[in-house]
């Protein structure tokens, strides 16, 4: 029950993010009618029967076994065979069992008059209209708030979402205006660091998802192609997404599903339409217009600052003028295009809440946070792996030689698991019967010895002595040696950064 | 330690051949202070094993025919009147005789005289008529249960089952086994050959051993794992009782002492664990599968304790 919500609510996010920059009719008929999708179930269930594979009818299946294993049947002459183990006690013929001196068993021949038989599948079809009629109220429930979230909230949201990107457009404009004035960069040399960067970017990447066998790949290349949109302000074609959002779910939701996997998937769903939704809309003519309006603003300060100009041009002036009368009168008229536009930024802000501004940027804040450390992710993985690995390994040396020979045995244990030669759930002492041949000459017998010490310094109070540390020592090198030798290039990579067992 | 268990086990092996195994666990019953049941067939020397064994250790043997006309008396003592002082006086029972005290066939004794038995084997102590008589000590019961001709019996019940703390099982001996045994029986009886390799002063103490082996956290938590398991297989209807915890521990740390070790291993556990476990796992009726596979499963799922909490250096996987 759990797991159908959930994927419920995937599929809201999905239809959320799809609105949130796909504003026309279509679009929002097929949102209406794919609203429609939680009743699937019930209404094949209406025409098809119960589904077999459902939770309920697998309950309704055990109570009629409970029942027909232990209500008492007529003493029917019908057909006798040998006891199966699992057969009912209720159902052995004594006296037949006791004649032929073997357990003997009636055979289940489910005599039942047709008045029942009618009756239980009254009972069938009203439970099922019963069903139907719960899952129809539970689905326009489910519904009716979700269209008219999507009808309400979520234009309003649009137009928020779009005067924060304009701002923050603006503002990366005016930075940027500087940055070009006082450092600037040749064409060259930028364009072949970017290059070098990107290109850097995805071989960490690939080479990421081949160390971890997952699903990266996929993800990745969501990734890589939300940034490419957002990045160029390209806006590809919607469906693309959608294919995409696709291809994940059916590359990582495997079935039965499992919670991680879902979760995953939501999460990746979230933050590509997120990422998408928040960041596209600020890339088209409303934010061209907005930088024109600051590179202008910004030529006027510099023509301040100069004393090329001494004041304001007389259509500024106007144009405030109008504005302030506008606010007193409710009158909206505009003298010319871009005084219109002044008016309506300004009433925008005087009629949106503050704090909706100051959520919006902090969670851009911690988007762009994101999209600078996600990078960097595996090589700090990598690097606390090792960290660890290193501080496992100077155990080796401490002053206790107990411990020193446990954490050395259990590095030899580590190598002979990452190079599939483990024993699974053995005790270590029993693993010597199972080493592989490859191994030198006499390693059984070391291997066993060293065993017992690990065990005596695991289970005992007695302090071992530095030749055991000496012998655990030596049994490590020798299995690193062998083992380092058999493995392939690709073991030997997982061995050396992955599971830091090589220095 | 380890010789003079050998001894031991050398003397008894004069009388039962083959059985090394079955013999070792009992003595290693004895030193956990614990009791045995014997699930056998009639006549695979359960009782000459039992005096065999007595011999070695110097104990005193006594042996108890259970029918369904025993009374709790016969066992505990009872008191009686004596005419000339006008007192009740105390008449100690088979139970006070005996160090080694062979119950045989324990299933066909009434259900008051079964945990009549049961009761003293748990607490080592008689209480009749409001009087408390400590029990000989060392004490070892070996209970058998016959398991043909069981008609009108009564089984013993689960939770009594669960005082054992191992169940055993001799089995028929081999071809050469059965040969060296004819051979022996020809003109004399080997149990005359048997002496006492153990003094019951030695036994005392090597129990007091026993108590003082080492049992780290982690083979407790092993334990722990491997009953808490037991309760949620899906074969199970009533699984490992806390009681059968201490039976594993106590099991398992004789085991070890008997090894010539002061400190229990993972191995003590998986060595011990079926014979003290088997008795206490009720399966549910609908399983086919019998409780040694049941705890065999468990052996092979529960990790092991040396493998258990790996985390501390290396981190796998």
């Amino acid at each position: 029950m759990r797991k159908r919500w959930i994927g419920f609510a995937v599929w809201l996010l999905l239809a959320a993010g799809l609105y949130f920059f796909e504003n026309n009719t279509g679009t929002r008929i097929i949102l209406l009618c794919s609203a429609l999708f939680p009743l699937v179930p019930v209404i094949r269930g209406a025409f098809f029967g119960p589904d077999e594979k459902s939770p309920d009818m697998e309950k309704v299946r055990t109570q009629q076994t409970i029942r027909a294993l232990t209500t008492q049947e007529e003493d029917e002459p019908g057909d006798v065979r040998p006891y199966r183990p699992g057969d009912p006690v209720r159902r052995i013929h004594w006296k037949l069992s006791a004649k032929r001196d073997q357990v003997l068993v009636r055979d289940a021949v489910p005599v039942r008059d047709n008045e029942e038989q009618d009756r239980q599948e009254d009972a069938a079809t009203a439970r099922r209209s019963g069903r139907l009629r719960r899952g129809l109220l539970r689905g326009l429930a489910v519904m009716m708030p979700t269209c008219l979230f999507l009808i309400f909230a979520v234009p309003a949201a649009r137009c928020g979402g779009e005067a924060l990107c304009n701002r923050l457009f603006a503002a990366s404009e005016a930075v940027n205006a500087y940055a070009y004035e006082r450092f600037p960069v040749p064409e060259s040399q930028s364009v072949t660091a970017a290059a070098v960067l990107i290109v850097l970017l995805l071989i960490s990447l690939a080479g990421l998802t081949v160390l971890l066998h997952s699903r990266l790949v996929t993800l990745g290349v969501m990734a890589g192609c939300t940034l490419f949109q957002v990045y160029f302000g390209l806006s590809l074609p919607t469906w693309a997404n959608v294919l995409l959002y696709g291809v994940l779910a059916a590359r990582m939701l495997k079935r039965p599903f499992r919670r991680e996997s879902v979760l995953l998937y939501a999460t990746a769903v979230l933050v590509a339409s997120v990422l998408t939704a928040a960041l596209l809309p600020g890339v088209d003519a409303a934010t061209e217009s907005a930088s024109e309006a600051v590179r202008d603003r910004v030529s006027q300060m510099i023509g301040q600052l100069t004393g090329t100009v001494a004041e304001l041009p007389e259509g500024e002036m106007q144009t405030r003028h109008v504005y302030t009368q506008s606010l007193q009168t409710g009158r909206r008229e505009a003298v010319t295009e871009r005084e219109y536009r002044l008016v309506t930024v300004e009433e925008e802000q005087i009629s949106r809440p503050h704090w909706v501004d100051v959520l919006r940027i902090a969670f851009l804040l911690l988007l762009v946070v994101a999209v600078l450390v996600l990078p960097f992710a595996p090589f700090l993985l990598l690097n606390s792996r090792r960290k660890k690995a290193h501080a496992a390994r100077k155990v080796f040396a401490s002053g206790d030689v107990n411990e020193a020979v446990c954490a050395i045995f259990r590095q030899v244990i580590a190598w002979l698991e990452a190079t599939g030669h483990g024993a699974g759930n053995l005790l270590y002492r029993d693993w010597a019967a199972r080493l592989p041949a490859l191994l030198p000459a006499g390693y059984p017998d070391r291997f066993s010895q060293c065993a017992m010490a690990f065990e005596q310094a695991l289970y005992s109070d007695h302090p071992l002595g530095e030749e055991q540390r000496q012998l655990a020592r030596g049994l490590l090198r020798e299995t690193e040696a062998a083992l380092w030798k058999n493995a392939g290039w690709k073991r030997r990579v997982l061995l050396k950064y992955w599971m830091c067992l090589w220095e | 330690m380890r010789t003079q268990l050998d001894n031991v086990l050398r003397e008894v092996e004069k009388v039962i051949v083959g059985k090394r195994d079955v013999i070792e666990k009992i003595l290693i019953a004895l030193l956990a202070e614990g009791h045995v049941l014997l699930d056998d067939v009639p006549g695979v020397g359960k009782t000459t094993l039992a005096v065999a064994l007595s011999r070695a250790v110097g104990l005193a043997f006594r042996r108890i025919q259970f029918t369904p006309d025993v009374l709790p008396s016969d066992i505990t003592g009872f008191s009686m009147y004596d005419k000339a002082s006008g007192e009740f006086i105390y008449r100690p029972g088979v139970l006070h005789q005996a160090n080694i005290l062979l119950g045989d066939e324990i299933n066909r004794a009434s259900s008051k005289t079964q945990s009549a038995l049961l009761e003293a084997m748990e607490e080592r102590q008689v209480t009749v008529d409001g009087n408390t008589y400590p029990l000989a000590s060392p004490f070892l019961v070996i209970a058998t249960e016959n398991s043909v001709g069981t008609a009108g019996t009564q089984f013993l019940p689960y939770a009594q089952m669960d005082r054992f703390l191992v169940r055993l099982s001799l089995g028929y001996p081999d071809h050469q086994a059965q040969m060296a045994m004819l051979r022996d029986r020809q003109d004399r009886n080997p149990l005359d050959d048997v002496s006492c390799v153990l003094e019951k002063e030695e036994l005392l103490s090597m129990q007091r051993a026993v108590r003082s082996v080492t049992a780290k956290d982690a083979v407790l938590d092993y334990i722990t794992r491997l009953t808490m398991a037991s309760r949620t297989h899906e074969a199970v209807r009533v699984g490992i009782s806390p009681r059968g915890a201490l039976f594993i521990d106590r099991m398992a740390k004789a085991a070890a002492y008997a090894d010539g070790r002061d400190y229990v291993t993972g191995a003590d556990v998986q060595a011990v664990f079926r014979d003290v476990c088997a008795h206490r796992v009720l399966l549910k009726e609908d399983s086919v599968t019998t409780a040694e596979q049941v705890l065999d499963d468990l052996l092979k799922k529960v990790a092991s304790p040396d493998r258990h909490g790996f985390g501390a250096g290396l981190k796998m996987k």
